[in-house]
């Protein structure tokens, strides 16, 4: 049974619709990203999921419960971090943690916890004091102080620098390694690549694609290879492999584009002919290259 | 035996209730540690014990005054030096501290916790009522029982307006904290309607001084009606409906208005 079901979540303020129709279905044990573009819906529809807003149409399952009727049994066992929720200045790392772990009827050790998150020698500092990445990585131990089974993490590195991002994905992936079921949303690519095992693309309110970020790097086509051939090549013998979709002379250099196959095709096409391939270069579409032309393609409809 | 039996209690067995006593001691704890580390959190009651201190000192404040209708400068401070407890609280202290909280959107945090948010704001108004009624009590028993100013003829009136007055400022304080998005906005929100009160409670001026019309207004200003309750002045029932009416309204509109994020 999936651990967060989401059917056909509509939600709108007054005459704006934040979310359309989106559905998905993450599994048990995995971290599962919901990536998109700034204002495509997604945090909507992790308030929808944390219960915090309740959906104009559609259904939302979180371990089974309502995520608004169940409240109380929800809280207890989803821990949650929102973006840019913030604490009073003035509390200090440790009594925070207690406050919080107070709330749960089966918390989590504290110390162990600050010291798995690197928070132990600021446990009496002020949160005024922290800097971003410790901010983030508190915002990380108080969503899971109570011992939840899944935690939903909403754009958890937006104004880290790149260290303190690193650092946050590793105790990311070391939540997901003890069993924890992880809900991650965030605009950042590399970051989606980096954590996901599965993904949903959202834009414009509506789910364009849910798959692995291997599986939609590869819905994009494929490959793109640049080379000097090492004696003439006419463009119509390229041109004529079905593996080739376009073709760009610059200068002496030759740029091809196409399938998932091309460079095998056009490596042994070349083979044949004993022409090199000199200065080699080849590029695997990127999930950022399925993100620019699965959105694109949202906007043309 | 005992610690086995809880410890083999499943989880789900176990009450997931939102707001035990326990959870809201924690939220209490918690307020009384930001009130402290607050620099104007100990000011609260210190500066009415300092104001009270000097004019218990200074000779010529225990002299029946005949401009004063007999009473003594002291006999007339002391319920006007009392009431600038609950309107700091009520009027800083509360918009303050709500706004310390939604500044950093820190009500997101408590909303998607298992207590209620409101369970926070609750544990809130339990502290600074705690801290009204010490504050209160403190300045009321130096100057009556260590400077020997005059108790009031009915302690009952005095008691029941000044617990009245009391829910009437917090109630229009809570606009303040309902709105406020930043400390400055939450003083520049409570501070006109404390001056109001320090005004109409005769800080500045003693109220028997006042213009006619000023003390006729100041009956309809929570910490007026206060005072006059104290001095025996007008109708006790209609000060008290007065008080009660700020409450009523005061907590209609703030809960009308109350934004959590």
């Amino acid at each position: 049974m999936p651990v967060i079901e989401v059917e056909r979540l509509h939600k709108q303020y007054g005459r704006v619709t934040a979310v359309d129709e989106v559905s998905f279905a993450v599994e048990e044990g995995e971290i599962f990203g919901i990536l998109g573009p700034n204002g495509a819906g997604k945090t909507t529809t992790v308030e929808c999921i944390s219960g915090l807003r309740a959906p104009d149409r559609g259904a939302v399952r979180v371990l089974g419960m309502d995520p608004v009727g169940d409240r109380d049994e929800l809280r207890q066992r989803v821990g949650v971090q929102l973006q840019e929720a913030g604490l009073p200045d003035k509390l200090k790392v440790r009594e925070t943690m207690q406050l919080f772990a107070s709330f749960y009827r089966d918390p989590a050790e504290i110390d162990p916890l600050l010291e798995r998150l690197g928070l132990a020698d600021k446990a009496q500092a002020r949160y005024k004091k922290l800097s971003g990445g410790q901010k983030q990585r508190l915002a990380i131990a108080l969503a899971l102080v109570g011992r939840p089974d899944v935690v939903v993490l909403d754009e958890l590195t937006t104004g880290l620098d790149p260290h303190a991002r690193r650092e946050t994905w590793e105790l990311v992936e070391q939540v997901r390694d003890a069993g924890v079921t992880v809900l991650l949303v965030t605009h950042f690519m590399e970051e989606a690549e980096r954590l996901c095992d599965r993904l949903a693309l959202i834009d414009r309110g509506r789910v364009v694609a849910v798959d692995t970020p291997a599986g939609l790097a590869e819905r994009t086509g494929g490959q793109r290879m640049r080379f000097r051939p090492s004696s003439p090549i006419e463009d119509a013998e390229l041109l004529a492999l079905p593996e080739v979709d376009s073709l760009t002379r610059h200068g002496q250099q030759l740029e091809l584009a196409g399938g998932a196959n091309l460079v095998q095709a056009v490596t042994s096409l070349l083979a044949r002919r004993q022409i090199i391939a000199v200065g080699l270069r080849i590029e695997q579409s990127s999930l950022d290259d399925a993100f620019i032309s699965l959105t694109d393609h949202g906007k043309e409809n | 035996m005992s610690t086995m039996s809880v410890s083999t209690v499943p989880a789900s067995a176990r009450p997931s209730g939102r707001l035990t006593l326990a959870r809201f001691r924690a939220l209490m704890g918690m307020h009384a540690k930001l009130i402290r580390r607050e620099p104007g959190g100990a000011l609260i009651v210190l500066i009415p014990v300092l104001l009270l201190v000097v004019f218990g000192c200074i000779p010529g404040t225990k002299k029946p005054e005949a401009s004063l209708g007999g009473r003594s400068v002291l006999d007339v401070y002391v319920p006007t030096i009392a009431a600038m407890v609950p309107l700091f609280i009520a009027c800083t202290g509360l918009p303050g501290l709500m706004a310390a909280f939604r500044e950093r959107n820190a009500l997101r945090r408590f909303a998607v916790s298992p207590v209620p948010a409101g369970a926070m704001l609750a544990a809130l108004v339990a502290v600074l009522s705690a801290m009204a009624a010490f504050g209160v009590a403190l300045v009321l028993g130096l100057g009556l029982g260590v400077f020997g100013a005059k108790a009031p003829s009915n302690p009952g009136a005095v008691i029941s307006s000044f617990v009245l007055g009391f829910t009437a400022v917090m109630a229009v304080g809570m606009i303040a904290a309902a709105l406020a998005t930043t400390s400055g906005m939450a003083n520049g929100l409570g501070m006109p309607f404390m001056f109001l009160n320090f005004f109409f409670s005769g800080l500045y001026v003693p109220v028997a001084q006042l213009p006619h019309v000023f003390q006729t207004i100041g009956e309809y200003v929570p910490f007026g009606a206060v005072m006059d309750s104290w001095s025996g002045e007008g109708a006790l029932w209609q000060h008290l409906a007065v008080l009660a009416g700020y409450t009523v309204l005061g907590s209609l509109v703030s809960a009308k208005l109350f934004r959590w994020e």
